[in-house]
């Protein structure tokens, strides 16, 4: 394991050590608390938009999946009395299946066009909610859902955040750090050489997407029992822009970038609420100041100072120093991204 | 009669009003492990021929038979899958992989396990990652680039990025190896080493396919030379009948500053 | 239905502005103006202040909408764009910075302006009949022929500029090849700033004339973004017809979906029909394919 992945798990395990144990100092405050199970929940959606980026696209629909799932989960509850435990598996399937047929014919989009396309995506989906009559309840939403758990305590609740942000991360991982993820870098860098040896890229692509949809339902379906209701506008086209600042801004190099982003960012915009009235202004600010210093986000800190202001994209390995010179150009045709 | 390895008919590609290929025929038949040389002046329509045989182009008309299966049009990971592997032109790589990496990832098509069996971690996967590695430095040793297998590509010189390039075609295990311009801008010494490792190559039983310019390397290694011009094929034979055809040498002459080596 | 049509003449003529800023944009510095939304959201907040709250003339607003918002596009360009595009490690950065300008604009308009809706009175009153109202006559107030025809001025000029001025000839250059145009002796760094200086005052004049007929609040611009998005996927990005084309198909879609389907499934069916053609023609109608 070199040192990036290295650095990755420890602070993956840091996020996981600390959200276990923290109850046992702010398990008073509701409202703590409920910050974190917020941040965990954006973890869990924002991981999918962090596997996206894996396959080299810029996912800004994430919030329309993590609607799907809220929706399924609202739909199987309340219409059809089914347990959480069962809506919740059953949303991600769901999201994962839709996201499949849908991708299967965006995906060949790249760059702009395909997150263009994708934020209109989230508000196609948001509109069909909104119309889809009896069965979603246009703009009322549907309320009044159940708990999974009995009770008054909001402990279940935050570990069962915990939890979901555990297998979000698990999945994630090890999607990204097996052959499966190796043959995604591949096909980010260089499409036509990975199609050459036998890659089915489309597939692959599908695939991938397809599991960061179901990331999103599972979030969605979250969040829907978390705040007991859904509504169109439960997750709208500013979300899905928030999962991906999340994700740009913790670092896409790094697995744990995704909840890095989540957290800092939650957590950031709750501390300036002593700013109140100014609090969306200082955040904005920030948030700009974040992207000029840290254009490789907030993981790859270290990293960013050892390759300095060169501009030089930060290796998933470091250069071996003992490494020839650069005796070509090296063109590296085929398609990028 | 036995089918032939591979089969070009007629295969035309036009764009717009660009006709880069027309009407070109070729067959490689007989025994595995032959070497097979697509020479012609620049422009000739060289690396789009290759290109439609390997699926990454579709002829306008005209069809591609692999081992008698129509091929034509199909994507380049299922010829691949068929046995048909092509090498690319310019040194094409993943910049920030090893050369291990790079041959390794290239097996994608002799896993045992499935994708799932990867991202679960099962003793299969484990199992096929070691096999794999082990193929994979086999090759690398075949292709003499044992040294460099721990540098990240793209620290590597050119010629030895043709050699990867090569690699990583062979540990797909192909029946016919597309190569494009596997000799370019190579040294001399370099250029040795590259034909004797066709040599090996080819010896294994892996048809070869080659697009060349470098005429002494195409003449010393090929069983058997197709000659193109202006999308047109206008001679075949063995080197020695390619040498002395008048067609080809007219050919040559006509364009400017072409390496002739004839 | 005539009536719908003109609505969507009027609709599509201002939308073609929108499009047209964005595409400017995005032809020069290859990056897609997050923000245009926000930038039109300020357009109508600058005529709704001048206009509606001091009581400066309509033809004194509207100008001052255009200039505030160039300034604000030379600002944006000197201290965000240009520092992450000379440090550019992934192109996604400069996409991020996008971002991050509208958010940072929105939330300045959420801040100083609040949520509420604001409208402006009328600029002209009066307006256009044909035929008899009662009997589906066409009504065309001259507000919104006012609106129409100073966007379809402001188109001309725009096309007239970029082709028979140096300045504009310049925008061609740098939005076809950089490195050619530097090599000929264009200032790209000038033209650069031009260029998104004329993107966004072209989303203020927009703003600026819609307010009269539809308002502004200071949450509308990513809604205006997604609209502006749709334009140049149709049209094409960075090409100038797609992005008028665009446009005014919008603007026809708009007029005619409200009047024959309830009112949020107009978009829906709007976006199902854009993925769906996207699916054929991912670069659009006139566009270029991406990298």
């Amino acid at each position: 394991m070199n040192t990036l992945m290295k650095r990755d798990l420890y602070v993956a395990l840091a996020f996981l050590a600390a959200l276990l144990v923290l109850p046992l100092f702010i398990g008073h405050s509701r409202y703590l608390l409920s910050v974190l199970m917020n941040c965990a929940g954006l973890s869990v959606v924002a991981f999918g938009v962090w596997l996206t980026f894996t396959i080299g696209r810029i996912n800004i629909c994430q919030a329309g999946f993590a609607l799907i799932g809220g929706y399924t989960t609202a739909i199987l509850l309340s219409r059809y009395g089914l347990s959480f435990w069962l809506a919740l598996p059953l949303s991600a399937v769901v999201s994962a299946a839709i996201g499949a047929l849908i991708g299967s014919f965006i995906l060949k989009l790249r760059g702009i066009y395909f997150s263009m396309l994708t934020i209109s995506l989230t508000e196609a989906i948001r509109l069909s909610f909104l119309n889809g009559g009896e069965f979603t309840q246009g703009s009322k939403g549907i309320t009044g859902l159940p708990q999974p758990f009995a009770g008054d305590s909001p402990l279940p609740m935050y570990y069962l955040a915990v939890v979901l942000l555990a297998l979000g991360l698990l999945v994630t991982w090890r999607v990204h750090y097996s052959r499966l993820g190796r043959i995604f870098r591949a096909m980010r860098l260089n499409e036509d050489l990975a199609e050459s040896f036998g890659t089915n890229v489309w597939r692959y692509r599908v695939t991938a997407f397809a599991i960061a949809c179901a990331l999103g339902g599972v979030g969605g379906s979250y969040f829907a029992v978390f705040t007991q209701s859904v509504y169109p506008q439960s997750f709208t086209v500013e979300h899905s822009i928030y999962y991906m600042l999340f994700c740009f801004l913790g670092g896409l190099e790094f697995v744990s970038g995704a909840i890095v982003g989540a957290f800092a960012l939650t957590i950031l915009f709750e501390l300036l609420s002593q700013f109140q009235q100014y609090q969306t202004l200082v955040y904005g600010v920030l948030m700009i100041s974040v992207i000029l210093l840290l254009p490789n986000g907030l993981m790859a800190v270290r990293s960013a100072r050892i390759e300095g202001p060169s501009g030089r994209r930060t290796p998933s390995r470091p250069a071996p120093d003992s490494a020839r010179a650069e005796a070509t150009e090296n063109p590296t045709t085929g398609s990028s991204s | 009669m036995s089918t032939a390895i591979l089969e070009a008919r007629n295969v035309t590609k036009r764009f717009g009003g660009l006709t880069a290929n027309e009407d070109v025929n070729l067959v490689l038949s007989g025994a595995a492990g032959q070497v097979v040389s697509v020479i012609g002046p620049n422009g000739a329509g060289k690396s789009t021929f290759f290109k439609m045989l390997s699926g990454f182009l579709r002829p306008s008309s005209g069809s591609v038979l692999l081992h008698g299966q129509d091929i034509t049009g199909m994507p380049p990971h299922r010829i691949a899958r068929l046995g048909l592997v092509r090498t690319f032109q310019e040194t094409t790589i993943f910049p920030d992989l090893t050369a291990m990496e790079h041959v390794s990832l290239a097996h994608q098509l002799h896993r045992e396990a499935s994708d799932l069996d990867v991202v679960l971690g099962t003793s299969r996967a484990r199992g096929d990652e070691k096999r794999l590695s082990a193929s994979a430095a086999d090759i690398l040793e075949l292709m003499e680039l044992s040294s460099v297998a721990d540098v990240a590509a793209r620290h590597l010189p050119q010629g030895l990025l043709r050699l990867l390039g090569i690699a990583m075609g062979l540990a797909t295990r192909p029946q016919v190896l597309l190569l494009g311009e596997p000799y370019a801008g190579l040294n001399p010494e370099e250029t040795n080493r590259a034909v004797s490792i066709t040599r090996k190559i080819a010896a294994s039983g892996v048809s070869v396919l080659l697009v060349e310019h470098d005429m002494k390397a195409v003449m010393a290694i090929s069983d058997r030379v197709h000659v193109l011009y202006f999308g047109k094929k206008i001679a075949e034979g063995t080197p020695e009948e390619i040498r002395n055809d008048p067609k080809v040498i007219e050919a040559y002459l006509g364009q400017e500053d072409e390496e002739l080596g004839l | 239905m005539l009536q719908v049509l003109i609505n969507g003449a009027v609709l599509g003529a201002v939308y073609a502005l929108i499009a047209l800023g964005l595409t400017m944009v995005f032809s020069i510095m290859r990056v897609v103006n997050f923000a245009h939304g926000q930038m039109y959201m300020l357009g109508g907040f600058v005529v709704y202040y001048l206009y509606g709250q001091y009581g400066l003339p309509f033809y004194v607003a509207l100008p001052a909408a255009g200039v505030v918002l160039a300034v604000v596009g030379v600002a944006f360009n000197h201290f965000f764009f240009q520092p992450v595009l000379a440090t550019a490690t992934r192109e996604e950065n400069s996409m991020l910075m996008a971002v991050g300008t509208a958010l940072l604009l929105e939330n300045l308009a959420l801040t100083f302006f609040g949520e509420k809706q604001r409208g402006v009175p009328s600029v002209m009153d009066g307006a256009l009949i044909f035929g008899d109202v009662a009997e589906g006559g066409i009504v065309l107030t001259h507000s919104n022929a006012l609106v129409a025809a100073l966007a379809v001025l402001a188109i001309v000029g725009l096309l007239s500029f970029v082709q028979f001025t140096r300045p504009g000839r310049a925008l061609r250059a740098v939005a076809q090849d950089k490195e050619a145009a530097r090599l000929q002796g264009v200032d790209v760094k000038a033209t650069t700033t031009l260029g998104f200086a004329i993107g966004a005052a072209l989303a203020g004049l927009a703003g600026g004339l819609l307010v009269t007929t539809y308002g502004v609040n200071a949450g509308m611009g990513t809604n205006i973004t997604t609209k502006a998005f749709i334009m140049i996927m149709v049209g094409g990005a960075g090409v100038t017809k797609g992005a008028i084309v665009g446009g005014v198909l919008l603007g026809f879609a708009e007029a005619i979906g409200y009047d024959l389907l309830p009112g949020s499934v107009t978009y829906l069916m709007i976006f199902i029909a854009m993925i769906v053609f996207l699916v054929f023609k991912p670069n659009g109608m006139f566009g270029k394919p991406w990298g």
